[in-house]
């Protein structure tokens, strides 16, 4: 079916997005070849000096890279898990089960920034419950001012977040599931961890690709936990990717820079994503 | 009113194509595209439809080019095999469709309405919802959408393919009825099948589709006393008709060393050389004195008998108009009835029909 | 079965609802605190461990100026901005959706599913990387501080989501219905509008809740891009995170700004058992 009137429908979003975007990209491409900072704001041209300074002089551009993957993959790997494992309760016979799955998706409806700031209210080392109860067994662990712990508290506050939108995707996968696969595995006798291994999982693999994929892109911006909970502290130890180029740009004002960092960095992400993405499938593909 | 197509041409692509597909066909009759899945019959139907563009060829309406006329201008009707209807509509609503689309004044939309629905069979339906329907049910439903429209052009896409095989017997008579009543009114009906059976049940004209090209366009009969090739033959015949090399030599057609048999009266005067003969199952009997064949396969099919025969390079499938059981390697003897042997030419052409005699 | 699933079952499920509800619980004993109850030590049960005042709460609505955090204001601008923002991404999505998957579109060597990359892509950036350019871009059209500003960034975040989740609705309904709408004598618009439009009404609604969550939990477009006239809601009680932090009007308006979307979270519920949702995500 092709018909001229299909330009009216595509055009509109296209264009508007187009527009929005286009001098934004154009520009900061053009300012990742300047040296625009603070001390020098002119757009002048320094051809690709930024790019070769963030190859080879700057470890902890990929030092942030290599924290943010830590810290996306293992979040979202527990949510992953997490969510599953919840999906699969509240999915049948359990009591209260429609206040389970309202509870559950819950996190998910609120400002990630406005929990953190409960969360550091929470966690905060003197005067927070946390430490409160665990200092009655000789414990005050420093949850947001410690290199591991910090690591931790973010992840923690992360899952809690966004575990629910794994929940969602997941619970809603299981509810399509055709019956009979369930019938035939329980004619056959199978326990309920056969019948997940053999039955529900390969089943969901379509499904739990693309949440996993969805959950990663999201989780790779990762910006407003960190700011908010230990602004990439201590030192470097929850700083990621984005709050580097953040710091760069908009507190160290080196516009040129963080520019030339944004767009490498856009530039990875957009190749990790099809690789990721193609990999999934094919495991998912040969498991089954 | 004539709707005239030339050299229809679409690339051959995962989906579509059609190769110089031509065809005439005048209002009042009924017109059964018959083919293989895959043959092209559905693109052709969605492009005399307008879903389709054809590349190059035209496709005229009484002399008016109808390409230039987008889909919604032209007067057509579809009806498709997997039973669409509109499911947020009920089932009046959706027979009423075209005509609000048309805004047709409410007195006349409701008895034409009310008209298609009792061609169909559906008296008392209109308030009913779509997916309460079953199988049969939706289908004339879209059977009703497309009758109330009265359009120039009528296609059906294969729509008894889905249902089982009571209703669509049944289906099929009503749709004969109710066509034929159409018939003599100025319509075009495009009726598209796989099975052969159902081409030669309603009858009108055949257009035999292969590989987006139409290979013969006839009439019922003629298509079946008379195909036009070897693939016409295998399409419009189910069983497909039985197809064996041989050659004609001093009176004789011969097969192989054991099978020879003398010229029946349509070959004479075939030139000597080497032809393709056929033969439908029904043309083959097991009889004492026959040649010599090995059972390969039998299968009962309600109160037939489909024996597979092999003798080296001649393999033929025979029908016994009873239930007879036979053992896998059995040999025995058949039969066959000349008289109805046809003789292509190695390259496929019909050279000689038991009917038509020489070509 | 047995005993040993289910109880397990339960005890997990309960386990995960305390997480869930931890921090809330917090944050509403918080709410009743003042000064003193804060900072000697952690408190938790109102009356028992320390006494409650309703000032967090009275605090939403007085301006500074009276010692309050008025929240009224930012609270009506991120309706705004959300709705707006949201309603716009969402029609200009849908038509978009649409047109990607029923016709074939070719520019050059770009096909359709580059132009489905291309919008879905604009999720992978994070904020940061627009930010700047934006900040830039606004204050040349003097639309910084401002919703309409806001609005038009908003735009870029929600629709690629709303294409995202229509292409894949629209793909699931079969192409037939569009083709008997147009052979019954609708053109491509109304074909749409009567016939692929009202069975669809579960992807808009699905996108729509997408659109709304994401565009009001939103904070770092709206804390670059806004300063004074204009706040959202996210970036005023986050601007309450000083030296001296209010932890009681803090909590109070957390809670407020957190609940409207527990209205949503019923309403996806609903959807997800009624078993529309499952066809509309997958």
């Amino acid at each position: 079916m092709n018909f001229k009137h299909k330009y009216m429908f595509l055009l509109p979003g296209l264009l508007v997005l187009l527009g929005i975007l286009i001098f934004p990209i154009g520009f900061t491409v053009r300012l990742s070849l300047s040296s625009w900072d603070s001390f020098y704001p002119a757009l002048d041209f320094i051809g690709l000096e930024n790019y070769v300074r963030l190859f080879t002089d700057d470890a902890r551009f990929w030092e942030a890279f290599g924290r943010l993957s830590l810290l996306s993959l293992t979040t979202v790997f527990l949510q992953y898990v997490i969510g599953f494992a919840l999906a699969l309760m509240v999915w049948k016979d359990i009591v209260f089960q429609r206040f389970f799955r309202v509870l559950f998706l819950i996190p998910m409806m609120t400002t990630p920034v406005i929990m953190t700031v409960i969360w550091r209210t929470f966690f905060h080392e003197s005067l927070g419950p946390v430490n409160d109860i665990l200092s009655h067994f000789e414990m005050t662990p420093l949850w947001l001012s410690s290199e591991v712990l910090s690591k931790f508290t973010v992840i923690l506050v992360e899952v809690w977040q966004w575990t629910p939108f794994m929940f969602l995707l997941l619970l809603a996968g299981l509810l399509s599931l055709p019956k009979e696969p369930f019938l035939a595995a329980s004619i056959d006798g199978a326990g309920p961890i056969r019948t997940f291994v053999y039955v529900t999982f390969p089943l969901m693999a379509p499904i739990s690709i693309g949440a996993i994929i969805i959950r990663l892109i999201e989780a790779s911006k990762i910006m407003d936990t960190v700011y908010v909970l230990t602004s990439g502290g201590p030192g470097t130890a929850t700083e990621t990717s984005s709050f580097y180029i953040f710091i760069k740009g908009l507190r160290e004002f080196q516009f040129g820079y963080s520019a030339a960092l944004s767009l490498t960095y856009l530039i990875i992400m957009i190749i990790s994503f099809t690789i990721i993405a193609k990999i999934l499938v094919k495991l998912m593909v040969r498991g089954n | 009113m004539s709707l005239i197509a030339s050299n229809l041409r679409l690339k051959p692509d995962a989906e579509y194509h059609l190769n110089d597909v031509c065809f005439e066909m005048s209002k009042g009759e009924i017109y059964t595209i018959i083919g293989r899945t895959l043959a092209g019959k559905t693109t052709l139907l969605k492009t005399i439809a307008g879903l389709i563009a054809p590349e190059s060829g035209s496709l005229t309406l009484d002399g008016r080019d109808f390409g230039r006329i987008p889909v919604w201008k032209r007067e057509v009707a579809m009806v498709y095999q997997q039973f669409i209807n509109y499911p947020h509509l009920s089932v009046y609503e959706n027979v009423a469709f075209p005509l609000k689309q048309r805004r047709m004044p409410a007195g006349e939309l409701n008895d034409r309405v009310m008209k298609a629905l009792a061609q169909v069979g559906l008296d008392g339906f209109e308030n009913r919802k779509i997916q309460a329907l079953s199988g049969g049910q939706q289908q004339r439903v879209a059977l009703a959408r497309s009758l109330v429209k009265e359009a120039n052009i009528v296609l059906l896409d294969e729509p008894l393919v889905n249902l089982d095989y009571k209703l669509r017997e049944q289906l099929r008579e009503e749709f004969k009825n109710i066509f034929s009543a159409k018939a003599s009114e100025n319509s075009i009906l495009i009726y598209s099948s796989t099975d052969p059976v159902e081409a030669m049940q309603l009858g009108g004209q055949i257009l035999v589709m292969d590989e987006g090209r139409i290979l013969q366009q006839a009439s019922a009969k003629e298509v079946y006393e008379n195909p036009s090739s070897t693939k016409v033959s295998q399409i419009t015949n189910d069983p497909a008709m039985n197809l064996f090399e041989g050659t004609v030599a001093d009176g004789k057609i011969i097969l192989n060393a054991e099978i020879q048999f003398d010229l029946p009266q349509h070959c004479q005067a075939l030139p000597h050389g080497a032809y393709v003969f056929g033969l439908r199952a029904a043309a083959i009997s097991l009889a004492e004195g026959g040649f010599p064949f090995t059972v390969e396969l039998s299968e009962i099919s309600g109160s037939e008998t489909f024996l597979h025969l092999k003798h080296e390079h001649v393999q033929v499938v025979g029908l016994l108009d009873s239930v007879q059981n036979f053992n896998i390697g059995e040999t025995v003897t058949a039969q066959f009835d000349t008289a109805h042997l046809y003789a292509f030419a190695t390259d496929g052409r019909l050279k000689s029909s038991p009917y038509g005699g020489l070509k | 079965m047995g005993y040993f699933y289910t109880t397990l079952k339960y005890l997990a499920v309960t386990l995960w609802s305390v997480f869930v509800i931890a921090p809330f619980l917090w944050a509403i004993s918080t709410s009743f605190k003042d000064f003193q109850s804060v900072t000697n030590g952690a408190t938790y049960i109102p009356w028992v461990d320390f006494e409650p005042t309703l000032e967090g709460w009275r605090a939403l609505w007085k301006s500074p100026a009276q010692g309050g955090v008025d929240i009224v204001e930012p609270f009506f601008n991120s309706v705004f901005v959300t709705c707006a923002g949201s309603l716009i991404s969402i029609i200009l999505g849908t038509l978009a959706a649409y047109a990607l998957s029923r016709f074939t579109f070719k520019a050059g060597p770009i096909r359709n599913g580059d132009i489905t990359f291309f919008f879905i892509s604009q999720r992978i950036m994070p904020p940061v990387v627009l930010a700047i350019p934006f900040f830039i871009m606004l204050g040349k059209f003097s639309l910084l501080d401002t919703l309409l500003g806001l609005i038009l960034v908003y735009i870029v975040l929600l629709m690629p989501i709303a294409v995202w989740i229509m292409v894949d609705f629209f793909n699931k309904v079969p192409r037939e219905i569009d083709e008997t709408a147009l052979i019954d004598g609708c053109n491509p618009y109304q074909a749409f509008y009567k016939v692929v439009l009202p069975n669809s009404i579960p992807g808009i609604i699905v996108a729509g809740m997408f659109c709304m969550i994401f565009g009001w939990t939103d904070f770092f477009f709206s804390f670059i891009l806004t300063f004074t006239a204009v706040q959202l809601l996210p970036v005023a009680i986050v601007a309450l995170n000083s030296s001296i932090t209010p932890w009681w009007s803090l909590s109070a308006a957390a809670l407020v700004s957190v609940a409207p979307l527990i209205l949503v979270a019923f309403i996806v519920e609903r959807f997800l058992s009624k078993g529309n949702l499952s066809g509309a995500l997958k």
